[in-house]
């Protein structure tokens, strides 16, 4: 570092030498994440409509305002909330079976295990566009098999019809979220010691009594990161949503963050989206400040 | 005794049948999907509408993928090269910063570590939406917008924070000693970085590079925001484009989605093992 001897101390220069190595990453973060936050909150003051420039002027709190009375906002509050608890809850169950499945020894889990993983790994909008495709009232499986079953008589247009839209977009984000929970748990079964399930069988415990004795507890923490982690993912993240039906039927199936991306995208009024989206990071925030409580009780209990 | 028996009963039922049947059906559900997908793919067009509809292509073809390949309106070559370039920069500059700031973050003594770490913790779970109004009109003031920067730099939004993260607890569990021996013998503190702990933490450093090169390769929302142009439309821009069409055409899609997944499968399968490691201690640490 040019920096003239004397005029800093050895001490000082080796701490700046040091914060060298994150200036990279800060600036990368204040460019991306930190500055577009706060201008985010900034533009969330503004009435900005792109559509109409002479409209621009700041109305302080009347984006949050309008948004309290926006009877859109409250319904795609409740379709978040059934969007994440049904979401995570049967992932969680499906994905923690597929790991007790998965654990057991036989040859060839690897090669099933990667086969089970893929439906976590690829793109979204793949998720979202063969899932339609699969959905489709006239050329797609789903139909098709249910009528050779005798299940159904007449073909559902499952993703245009309100009573099932929303259950059909869950159905396929549970699909692509339970490897997840599968990879979370079953990293988790493989650190539990042998020796605990030899202990416990040696007094005597039935298959039942070791999983809900041993395994149960010893999966808590990890349970709980990954649970917390999906719910939190699976609330901000609407692409399936967006490429699926983007919203409809008459926004059955809209969620806060698809909802922000429409007023963005469709009515292009970056004021409103600008305001949700900071609802949706207060919301998260304020989840996060509990789950990391919550964490900290967990750690404390296995320490 | 008889409760003992019982038990034993279950497990050999839990062992063998169960399990074989447990494990077709989630493999079924898992699969059947991308089966279908790559069916469609290599069905004529008449057999992608007609009725019944059939499950094995009568008279398998590759015509979707050359036209889906060489198509003008959404031609997939560009697509693919657009989505390597953007994923390709994004995990190398990505692994360049992160490496850095990692090591930084797991040697040195800082005011507020931990509150830093927790920032980049917390930056996982922000709203992807909440960056969109922002970062657009930010790379319109910078004349960015249709360009390769606009969609790298909005990359690193996610990929810096956990990346970072990840690689904090690699470099924790390798010794100080070892490089504090290296800079004995003359060695800068950087170089013993370069040469002692970069190769040691390599599994750590390229679990976090296919993360970075998967999640960018995925990623919807900045590239069909900040890119108008077909030319520069990635993978997952131009399937929603492609979808977005007056009269799907589901053939080429199909091709189109199998050409999108492909390279991330194989990249899956031979390093799944760094990634599931990686991510997993991650959480395990809490």
């Amino acid at each position: 570092m040019p920096v003239p001897r004397g005029f800093i101390s050895r001490g000082t220069r080796e701490t700046l030498a040091n914060y060298a190595y994150l200036l990279p990453a800060a600036i990368c973060l204040g460019g991306t994440v930190l500055f577009p936050i706060l201008k985010a909150i900034h533009m969330s003051l503004y009435q900005n409509v792109l559509s109409r420039p002479q409209d621009y002027h700041f109305i302080g709190l009347g984006n949050y305002l309008r948004m309290i009375h926006d009877p859109t906002f409250w319904l795609t509050l409740k379709n978040s909330f059934i969007w994440v608890v049904c979401s995570v809850s049967i992932q969680f169950v499906l994905g923690f079976l597929g790991a007790l499945l998965l654990n057991a020894g036989f040859k060839g889990r690897t090669f099933l295990r990667t086969l089970n993983l893929l439906p976590w790994i690829i793109p979204g909008v793949v998720v979202g566009l063969v899932w339609e495709y699969l959905y489709q009232p006239n050329y797609g499986p789903i139909n098709d098999i249910l009528r050779r079953v005798g299940l159904l008589r007449v073909p559902i247009a499952w993703l245009s019809e309100p009573n099932s839209a929303m259950a059909s977009v869950i159905f396929t984000n549970i699909w692509r979220g339970i490897p997840f929970f599968t990879i979370m748990i079953l990293a988790g079964l493989q650190a539990i010691p042998d020796k605990l399930y030899e202990a416990a069988t040696v007094d005597g415990a039935s298959v039942t009594q070791r999983f809900r004795h041993v395994t149960l507890p010893m999966l808590r923490p990890i349970i709980i990161v990954a649970t917390a982690t999906r719910i939190i993912w699976t609330f901000n993240y609407a692409d399936l949503i967006f490429v699926m039906t983007g919203g409809g039927p008459a926004n059955a199936t809209q969620i806060t963050s698809s909802y922000t991306l429409l007023s963005a995208y469709t009515d292009l009024d970056f004021g409103y989206a600008a305001t949700l989206s900071v609802i949706l990071l207060v919301i998260m925030l304020v989840f996060t400040a509990f789950y990391l409580k919550v964490t900290k009780g967990v750690e404390s209990v296995s320490e | 005794m008889s409760k003992h028996r019982s038990g034993d009963f279950l497990e050999r039922i839990l062992g063998g049948p169960a399990l074989w049947t447990g494990l077709a059906i989630m493999t079924l559900f898992a699969m059947g999907p991308f089966l279908w997908a790559f069916s469609a793919s290599l069905k004529t067009r008449a057999e992608l509408y007609a009725t019944p509809i059939t499950y094995i292509p009568a008279l398998p073809t590759f015509q979707n993928y050359v036209e889906a390949w060489t198509s003008r309106l959404t031609p997939f070559s560009r697509f693919f090269a657009n989505s390597l370039w953007v994923s390709s920069v994004t995990m190398v500059a990505t692994i360049v910063i992160s490496t850095s700031a990692g090591y930084a973050l797991a040697r040195f003594r800082f005011v507020g570590k931990n509150t830093l770490m927790l920032v980049f913790l917390a930056t996982q779970m922000f709203p992807a939406v909440l960056l969109i109004p922002p970062l657009l009109s930010q790379w319109y003031a910078l004349g960015l917008i249709d360009t390769y920067q606009a969609l790298i730099y909005s990359n690193f939004s996610f990929t810096v924070p956990f990346t970072v993260w990840m690689l904090v607890g690699y470099f924790e569990s390798i010794p100080r000693e070892l490089e504090e021996s290296a800079m004995m013998d003359g060695s800068s503190r950087f170089g013993a970085m370069l040469r002692i702990i970069v190769p040691l933490a390599a599994p750590g450093i390229a679990a976090t590079a296919i993360f970075a090169f998967v999640s960018s390769w995925s990623e919807l929302l900045f590239a069909t925001t900040f890119t108008s142009s077909t030319e520069m439309r990635t993978l997952s821009a131009g399937l929603l484009y492609m979808a977005g069409q007056y009269e799907v055409q589901w053939g080429q899609l199909s091709a189109g989605v199998m050409i999108s997944t492909v390279p991330v499968a194989i990249l899956f399968t031979f390093l799944q093992k760094h990634l599931i490691k990686g991510l997993t201690a991650g959480a395990m640490k809490g």
